[in-house]
């Protein structure tokens, strides 16, 4: 009887990881299909509070357009004054940073910060994590009471900003709570937070986050998600004269 | 002819107070323009050199990888043929560097800066020990694989001393954030503004945190026996490559021709694809091109000067013949008299402003001579916020003959205009006339 039982508790203790080994590809996939607007266009302002120790807080506000089909996006900067018109616009595989000033553009990365602000490019766009990152390991664990599964995962291409990232999933339904961003070098940098989500269109999006700078005590973001349509947008919008033309 | 150079000379000596005055009011023109005329002429060479000593080279090669993706990766991984294309090259090469480096932010208790820190086979590149004088630590703590050597100014900013550990937060050559771990072996002395250019750490460490393998690097550099070789020893090691390696094309010029030569080459690399590690070979002149524009602004400013300064001697040597002609006019009668043409007349106080602008002229440039001479012996130090533009930490001056001849010619010329007024009304004065005018 006892070796029954020990025979059972074993092919559960295998069993058990590798049944749920299976599932992190499908949260992975559920959090990508959140985040990938095909088909639809997709817009939303962000307004984003810089607090850095010693500083005036700083507030910046971006208009992101995104269209996920073509993996374009257009993000145009409202706040502050002194940056009014700036804009990032992502054309096949080159980002674009369009200064008014100079009325010239320039090449830019995904992985650049929001102007002064502990958020990048990336955090506003689609992504794709099963492309970019492997699983390293899955384990359980808990965000404030709320359990959750804690992915490691590694990254598959030099793409990405960060080489690891760690993923904190609720278990009772695939929500991200929170993100650590790791260097190449394995040292936190970066802590998000995701304390509100609203629902657009069957999809969970994150309609706040709170970005912790790891390195740098007391700097942090908190960035809001305000206004956000999946209204259809002119062709126009992803094109270098938009950039242009809404600083006439 | 000789006779009224003669009576010329005599004149001018006849009046010592006055042709004194005059002469020096020429002669401190002179002075002033060359010495503008004698830095612009070190300036561009010191700031080279300068520079030349702070990126370890008079010619460099780099090399850039472009992927699959079409991404750009700043690296050198096998330098056989860079390193054979310089032996073979012939240049009077005193010594090859090897670097990598990164633009990153130093963090250290809550004080961040950004910065450029060059990684450098410090076993190899001794010269280095003799170069860069330190404050505070020792040489002999670069031997720790994460050492690193700042600025006196950087050092102070992030207030960080000797033996702290400082945060760095960078991007691998591939754009991946990286953090790392320096410990502060040494501070420098500031060179100048240029200060926060000189921050040096082992090449292996500056590798792994951006991503290379310990024995690759970024940049060659090769230091020459002096500027002067650079430009020849560029075209003989590109020579040297030409055809063995994928090399970027010289002397590139953009389309709207508007970009010096280095960023004419940097856009034709964003332009073009290829496969595999493509070399750049370039030169200290080409990433200071722009110097030359200081260098022609300078030299345009002397030029200003000495029109300014002439306008106002001009005037006043104008209205000194007008006197002299007024004075000597029953000589002139008398000469007139005597036969001697208006021609003549004309000529002889010609030739008494020509004698006078050439004797201040020269006068000026010897005294420039001399002031530069005497300039050039204080010692301002390497710790100098001016040492880019100086000469081991002394102001140094070079006076190309032809400019000086330049300026003693327009000097020449310009007092003749002056005079040329008072001689013709001399000259057209009738012998009768002039021998009935009481002064």
């Amino acid at each position: 009887m006892k070796r029954t039982i020990g025979a059972a508790l074993l092919a559960l203790a295998i069993a058990a990881p590798a049944a749920f080994a299976q599932d992190v590809p499908a949260i992975l996939a559920e959090l990508d299909r959140q985040g990938d607007f095909a088909g639809k266009d997709f817009a939303a302002l962000y307004t984003i509070v810089s607090q850095k120790p010693g500083e005036k807080d700083s507030v910046t506000q971006v208009r992101m357009f995104r269209r996920d089909d073509r993996e374009q996006f257009t993000m145009l900067v409202t706040l502050p004054e002194v940056n009014k018109g700036q804009g990032y616009l992502r054309e096949d595989d080159n980002v674009w940073f369009y200064d008014p000033t100079s009325r010239k553009f320039s090449f830019s990365s995904i992985k650049e910060n929001i102007q002064n602000s502990e958020a990048k490019n990336s955090d506003l766009t689609k992504r794709s994590i099963l492309d970019d990152y492997e699983v390293a390991s899955t384990t359980e664990g808990f965000v404030g009471k709320i359990p959750v599964w804690v992915i490691d995962l590694k990254a598959r291409t030099k793409d990405v900003s960060y080489e690891r990232v760690v993923l904190h999933v609720r278990k009772d339904r695939t929500m991200l709570l929170k993100q650590e961003d790791y260097s190449v070098s394995g040292r936190l940098m970066r802590t998000t937070l995701y304390p509100k989500y609203v629902e657009l269109d069957g999809r969970l999006m994150p309609s706040q986050m709170l970005i912790v700078d790891e390195l740098n005590p007391g700097e942090r973001s908190q960035m809001t998600m305000t206004e956000q349509s999946l209204a259809p947008l002119p062709d126009k919008v992803f094109t270098k004269a938009f950039l242009e033309q809404v600083n006439k | 002819m000789n006779t009224l150079a003669n009576i010329a000379l005599r004149n001018l000596t006849r009046q010592k107070k006055r042709t004194v005055l005059l002469g020096s009011a020429i002669a401190f023109g002179v002075m002033i323009v060359t010495l503008i005329n004698g830095f612009a002429g070190a300036f561009s060479a010191n700031v080279s050199e300068n520079f030349a000593d702070l990126m370890a080279g008079h010619v460099f090669i780099s090399g850039t990888e472009k992927g699959a993706d079409d991404e750009e990766l700043s690296v050198i991984r096998d330098d056989s043929a860079l390193t054979a294309a310089v032996e073979a090259s012939g240049a009077p090469v005193r010594y090859v560097t090897r670097r990598s480096s990164f633009s990153g932010t130093l963090i250290f208790e809550g004080k961040k800066l950004r910065t450029n820190i060059d990684g450098a086979d410090l076993s190899k590149e001794t010269f280095l020990r003799d170069r860069l004088l330190l404050k505070e630590g020792s040489w002999d703590s670069m031997s720790d694989e994460n050492a690193l050597i700042l600025s006196e100014k950087i050092a102070s900013r992030l207030n960080v001393g000797v033996g702290d550990l400082i945060l760095v937060q960078l991007e691998t050559v591939t754009g991946q954030a990286n953090v790392g771990e320096f410990r502060l072996a040494g501070v420098s002395y500031d060179a100048g503004i240029f200060g926060q250019m000189i921050s040096y750490a082992n090449l292996g460490y500056v590798n792994r945190l951006i991503g290379l393998a310990p024995d690759e690097y970024q940049t060659m550099g090769v230091m020459l026996d002096g500027l002067r070789h650079t430009e020849a020893a560029a075209d003989a090691i590109y020579g040297r490559l030409y055809g063995g390696v994928q090399l970027f094309e010289r002397g590139a010029k953009d389309e709207d021709g508007a970009v010096t030569p280095f960023q004419a080459l940097m856009r034709q690399q964003k332009k073009e694809s290829w496969q595999g590690v493509k070399y750049r070979l370039f030169t200290i002149n080409e990433v200071l091109s722009q110097i030359e524009q200081i260098v022609a602004a300078l030299d345009t400013t002397a030029g200003v000067i000495l029109v300014v300064l002439f306008v106002i001697i001009m005037v006043g040597i104008t209205n000194t013949f007008s006197m002299v002609m007024f004075e000597r006019i029953g000589e002139i009668g008398t000469m007139r008299a005597l036969g001697v043409r208006r021609g003549g007349v004309r000529s002889m106080f010609l030739y008494e402003a020509l004698f006078l602008a050439l004797g201040g002229a020269v006068a000026g440039i010897a005294l420039a001579l001399v002031a530069m001479g005497v300039i050039s012996l204080f010692d301002f130090g390497m710790d100098s916020p001016a040492f880019i533009i100086m000469k081991n930490g002394h102001l140094s001056f070079f006076l190309p003959p032809l400019r000086a001849v330049g300026n003693v010619l327009i000097i020449a010329a310009l007092t003749l205009v002056a005079v040329a007024s008072p001689a013709g009304k001399a000259a057209k004065l009738t012998p009768a006339e002039a021998l009935r005018t009481q002064k």
